[in-house]
C-alpha cells in the first residue's frame, strides 16, 4: 500500500467547481444525459470516486441498469442511446482525450446539430466540470465508496 | 501596434480559422464559475511556477489560445524565452529548471494525461517532497483549472494571436 495522499481541497476551489457543475447542469436541462456524460468521462479518466458517486446518482434518478452497464460501449449499443445522447457522448470522449489531438469537426458538428448554442455551451461546461472533478479526485486518490446520494 | 496575425496576412500564411462557439456569452454563469475557480486555485502558488504549469498543460492539450495567452503573460512577467522554449523537452533540459519546478511539471503531465491511467506514486511523492501539503493541494487545483480552460479553448476553437499580456491577469 502506497503512502496516503493529501485530502486537502481549498474551500474556494470546491465552491467554484460546484458552482460550475451546477450552472452547467442547469443550462443543459437534461439530468439523465448529464449523469451519462459524467459517468463516461469518469470511466475514461479512471476516477473511482466519481464513478461511485455518479453511478449512485444515476441509479437514484432511475437511469436503466442496462444503459449504465453498456455505456462504455455506447457506439455498439445503438438501441440504448439515441442520436442526441450519442452526439453528447462522442463530444465527451473527444474533449476528455485532448492529449491525442483536438476535437474533430465531425464530432463538434454532430453535437451542434442536436444542441442549440446555449445548450451546447453548457454541455461543454459540464464535460469540463466533470473532467475537473476527475483530476482533483484522481490526483489526490480520494477513495470511492464514501458517497451517499 | 500590429498583432502577429496581422503581420502574417501579408506573408501567405493560412487563413485564420473562425471560433466555433462564444461559450462565455452562451453560458455566462459557467464563465463566472471558471473565473472564481481560477482565483481560488492560484492562491498560495508562485506565479512564475504557475505560468510554467499552464504552458505545459496547454502544450499537452494542444490549446493554441491558451499557449498564446500564457507564453505572453510569462514573458511579460520576466520569464526567459529559453525556459519557455525548452519546456516541451524538459526531461532533456532539466538544468533550466529547479527541482521544485521539475516536480510540478511532472505532476502537471500526470494529472493532465489521466486517460493513460492514474497519477503514478513516484510522481506524486516527488511533488510532495517539494511542496508542503496545502501548497500541493493548490498545485493540483491549479493543474485542474488550466486543464479546464484548455477544454473550453480547444472545443470552442478560440483563436490564438490576439492576446495582449496582462489582459487576463
Amino acid at each position: 500500500m502506497s503512502a496516503a495522499r493529501t485530502q486537502l481541497l481549498d474551500r474556494g476551489v470546491a465552491q467554484a467547481l460546484s458552482a460550475l457543475s451546477a450552472a452547467a447542469k442547469k443550462g443543459l436541462g437534461d439530468p439523465e444525459l448529464a449523469e451519462l456524460v459524467m459517468i463516461r468521462a469518469s470511466q475514461l479518466n479512471h476516477c473511482a470516486f466519481c464513478l461511485d458517486m455518479h453511478l449512485a446518482l444515476a441509479r437514484g434518478n432511475g437511469v436503466a441498469e442496462e444503459r449504465l452497464g453498456l455505456l462504455a460501449a455506447w457506439e455498439e449499443a445503438e438501441d440504448l442511446f439515441d442520436g442526441r445522447e450519442r452526439a453528447a457522448l462522442a463530444l465527451t470522449e473527444a474533449m476528455t482525450v485532448l492529449t491525442e489531438g483536438f476535437v474533430p469537426d465531425a464530432v463538434y458538428e454532430e453535437a451542434a446539430l442536436h444542441f442549440g448554442d446555449a445548450e451546447l455551451a453548457h454541455l461543454i461546461g459540464l464535460i469540463t466540470a466533470i473532467n475537473s472533478w476527475n483530476r482533483l479526485m484522481v490526483g489526490r486518490r480520494v477513495a470511492p465508496g464514501g458517497y451517499t446520494p | 501596434m500590429t498583432t502577429p496575425t496581422d503581420d502574417t496576412k501579408s506573408q501567405g500564411y493560412a487563413a485564420e480559422v473562425p471560433v466555433r462557439l462564444n461559450w462565455s456569452q452562451h453560458a455566462p454563469e459557467v464563465y463566472k464559475a471558471m473565473i472564481r475557480l481560477e482565483t481560488a486555485a492560484k492562491r498560495g502558488l508562485d506565479p512564475a511556477l504557475y505560468e510554467l504549469v499552464k504552458i505545459r498543460a496547454s502544450q499537452i492539450n494542444h490549446c493554441a489560445f491558451c499557449l498564446d495567452m500564457h507564453t505572453k503573460d510569462a514573458l511579460a512577467a520576466g520569464e526567459s524565452v529559453e525556459r519557455i522554449v525548452q519546456l516541451a523537452a524538459w526531461e532533456e533540459s532539466r538544468h533550466f529548471y529547479t527541482e521544485k519546478e521539475l516536480a510540478a511539471i511532472e505532476l502537471t503531465e500526470a494529472v493532465t494525461v489521466l486517460t493513460d491511467g492514474f497519477v503514478p506514486d513516484e510522481v506524486y511523492e516527488r511533488a510532495a517532497k517539494h511542496f508542503d501539503e496545502p501548497e500541493l493541494a493548490q498545485l493540483i487545483a491549479a493543474i485542474t483549472t488550466i486543464n479546464a480552460w484548455n477544454r473550453f479553448g480547444v472545443t470552442c476553437r478560440m483563436t490564438p494571436g490576439h492576446y495582449t499580456p496582462g489582459q487576463q491577469a
